[in-house]
């Protein structure tokens, strides 16, 4: 699906050059990758470059196949808290040419998708977290990408919350009802790499370098406390403190 | 007044309203677009924000005869006039709007452009999505002060002077001088009741129900007929945004065409400018030193009068922060008293206080006081009611209350502290507003009296019905020097010690 090649960048800190990825190359095909690594690392920078929100200091992002066409579940849920629920995953349609009849129509179907088909006239400050953040998920599915972008999407909210939004995504992946063929995870948490993911891309602490790649080959569901996910788990963990 | 009368004045009324309305649009559209573009670019915000600071802390009205001169010139008279006027109202209104804009939009979470940008929301859509609702609380806030300001200036912009030419445009401002100066007494009265009639009524109809919406708290106000107009705005709006989005989605303009394009109206306005300046009465730079010595005599005195002016207008404005804070009920008189009051004409008070000016010795000085605070005042009463009493903690008030500490030590320890960085952001203001009030309060006449305080605003006023107007340029320039080099200096190491002091939390 694409391509990462020899990708660098630094940042300017008080005057000193910081650099944060030392030449990332990295090929991905239809599949769930999950780019692990300590907090602080880069790895949000990665995606960024990846979404075109950054430009790398040095080499490039081929995208195979045509126009990508990018999802991007942030971090926070980031909506307009002036547009409804509804209007807020219809924006992004409208702005790029259709009517406010049919993106509003495209964004009740993805909002159902989540849960949320009964809360398209509330609010966000009327949502709980979970729900505001199903609203940007809903959101980067409406744009019917081909590539979905993830920057730690569970770790502002509860433990519980959650873990059931990992398995909504996990079964939205599976079912293959959505559009993507291609997810990229940004993730802290080896539990959860390797509970969703099918290939973990580990990165050093700063500057990135890939460290290692690591084949998930347990078929899902997963279970937490099955012998050969606490195998992959000692083994990721070993990779990261080498 | 004949029963002729009474639709003229009307018609007057119609008039001033419509530039009143004609100056906030423009304003509103200037401030949105100006204030967006300094928040989201860096180049723009480093040139503008020190020229936008300077803009609204000098004496403003100085430049207007030169402006006029501009717009007559310009443009054929009649329209020349009425957009010098419109002008005028504008700079009155136009620069908390565009801070207000400028701040709401630079303090929006970084991420929200981010999902703009991988969204692909092009400019159009940003703005009309992302920034101008954000900027919607603080433009209501705002306007609440702007639209006093806009009235406080009608009729200065609605009888210009320049030497022998005069221009008149109908208005009431026109109407309430000129029944004075016929000494016809009904005329004036039915005026200024009819003026201030129209300011109390947009207030409760339209501002102060849009304002209770945003800054909760209870202001007088009729709900069904803003309803009515925020129905009408935002119907209005929706089919602007749709429009221009469609059309930047059609086009998608290359940026760099777009900034071209900007820069050759620019260049092509600055030009036709320019070609008008030397048509323009050419100032004679010999006299230059004359005039510094001048200004440099009359400093003196008005420094003294505009500081006294600060000083009484934060006392005032505390107290009534603290009667409004202390009493509910009294919350909402208090504040539409001061929309009222802060309306009032400056150039109206004279005739209507003229008894009280022909009175006796102290007579003038007390309606210039009275002509200045209202230059000044309303700054900081906006500001200490609409954003000091907001910063005043609820923790500190309980703490306050579990320990006993009530009447002057509450005031002292608690609630004039709480407020000392809108008192303070409110007092810089009030300094700007009331120096360029001293034009208007410096010097005034009655047929043939004339009432002439000294100070750099009677300089100016003289200068101004002298046909100079370049002179009173060129002594506004030079005031605006003063004003400028004590914000950097004074007003910077105030700011300073009230923010490390005072602002934020602990």
């Amino acid at each position: 699906m694409l391509s990462l090649v020899e990708v660098t960048k630094s940042f300017r800190q008080g005057g000193r050059e910081l650099p944060v990825l030392n030449g990332i190359t990295l090929d991905v095909g239809e599949e769930f990758v999950a780019i692990l690594g300590p907090s602080g690392c880069g790895k949000t920078t990665l995606l960024r470059i990846i979404a075109g929100l950054e430009k790398p200091d040095s080499g490039k992002v081929v995208f195979y196949g045509g126009e990508a066409k990018v999802g991007f579940i942030f971090q926070f849920p980031t909506l307009l808290p002036w547009l409804t629920v509804l209007d807020n995953v219809a924006l992004p349609l409208r702005a790029n040419g259709m009517s406010w009849g049919e993106a509003r129509e495209k964004a009740r179907k993805y909002l159902s998708l989540v849960g949320l088909q009964a809360f398209e006239d509330f609010y966000p400050k009327e949502l709980s977290g979970g729900m505001k953040q199903r609203v940007n998920i809903a959101r980067a599915l409406a744009v019917e990408p081909t590539v979905l972008l993830m920057d730690e999407p569970f770790s502002y909210l509860d433990p519980l919350t959650a873990e059931s939004l990992r398995s909504e995504i996990l079964d939205l992946w599976t079912l293959g009802v959505t559009t993507v063929r291609a997810m990229i995870m940004v993730t802290h948490s080896v539990d959860e790499a390797i509970l969703m993911a099918d290939r973990l891309v580990i990165l050093t602490p700063r500057p990135a370098r890939i460290v290692g790649v690591v084949e998930v080959n347990i078929p899902r569901p997963r279970d937490r406390r099955s012998p050969e996910f606490q195998k992959l788990e000692d083994r990721v963990y070993e990779l990261i403190s080498a | 007044m004949s029963v002729v009368g009474a639709p003229y004045l009307l018609l007057c009324t119609g008039a001033s309203l419509m530039r009143m309305v004609a100056a906030y649009v423009v304003s509103v559209a200037t401030a949105l677009v100006v204030g967006t573009a300094m928040a989201r670019s860096r180049l723009v915000e480093r040139v503008l924000l020190p020229v936008l600071d300077i803009l609204q802390s000098i004496p403003i009205l100085g430049f207007f005869p030169a402006a006029l001169a501009l717009f007559v010139r310009a443009l054929p008279p009649g329209v020349g006039a009425e957009a010098a006027a419109v002008f005028l109202i504008f700079t009155s209104q136009v620069w908390n709007l565009i801070f207000g804009v400028y701040a709401s939009v630079k303090s929006l979470e970084k991420q929200l452009f981010d999902m703009a940008k991988v969204y692909r929301l092009g400019r159009a859509a940003t703005f009309f999505y992302v920034c101008a609702p954000a900027s919607r609380n603080s433009l209501i806030a705002n306007t609440l002060i702007s639209w006093a300001g806009g009235w406080f200036f009608l009729t200065s912009s609605e009888i210009i002077a320049l030497g022998s030419a005069e221009y008149r445009l109908t208005g009431i401002g026109t109407f309430i001088m000129e029944a004075f100066e016929r000494g016809d007494a009904l005329s004036f009265y039915a005026g200024v009741a009819t003026l201030l009639a129209v300011i109390l009524a947009t207030y409760v109809l339209f501002l102060n129900p849009a304002g209770e919406e945003v800054l909760e708290r209870k202001l007088l106000s009729v709900r069904a007929t803003y309803a009515a107009l925020y129905g009408f705005i935002s119907a209005a709006w929706s089919v602007l945004a749709n429009a221009l989005v469609s059309v930047e989605r059609r086009l998608r303009l290359p940026l760099l065409a777009a900034k071209l394009a900007a820069l050759a109206a620019t260049a092509l306005l600055a030009f036709a400018m320019l070609r008008e300046v030397p048509r323009a009465q050419a100032f004679d730079a010999s006299g230059l030193l004359p005039l510094l010595v001048e200004v440099a005599e009359q400093l003196p005195v008005s420094v003294a009068r505009v500081a006294l002016i600060v000083a009484l207008s934060s006392a005032i404005s505390l107290a009534a922060a603290y009667a409004s804070y202390a009493r509910a009920g009294a919350a909402a008189l208090v504040a539409l008293a001061g929309e009222a009051l802060a309306s009032i004409p400056a150039v109206i008070w004279w005739p209507l206080l003229s008894s009280v000016a022909l009175g006796s010795p102290f007579g003038p000085h007390v309606v210039a006081a009275i002509v200045m605070l209202q230059g000044a005042l309303w700054y900081l009463y906006f500001n200490l009611l609409v954003y000091g009493l907001a910063s005043l903690r609820r923790e500190l008030d309980e703490m306050a209350n579990v320990y006993g500490i009530r009447g002057w030590w509450y005031l002292r320890a608690v609630f004039a502290p709480s407020l000392l960085p809108s008192l303070a952001a409110g007092a810089l203001s009030a300094w700007g507003g009331a120096w360029n009030a001293t034009i208007a309060a410096e010097y005034a006449t009655f047929g043939d009296r004339v009432i002439d305080l000294g100070g750099v605003g009677a300089l100016m006023a003289k200068k101004a019905a002298a046909g100079d107007a370049a002179g009173v340029a060129v002594t506004a320039l030079l005031l605006s020097l003063v004003i400028v080099a004590v914000n950097k200096t004074l007003w910077r190491k105030i700011f300073q010690f009230v923010e490390s002091r005072y602002g934020g939390g602990e």
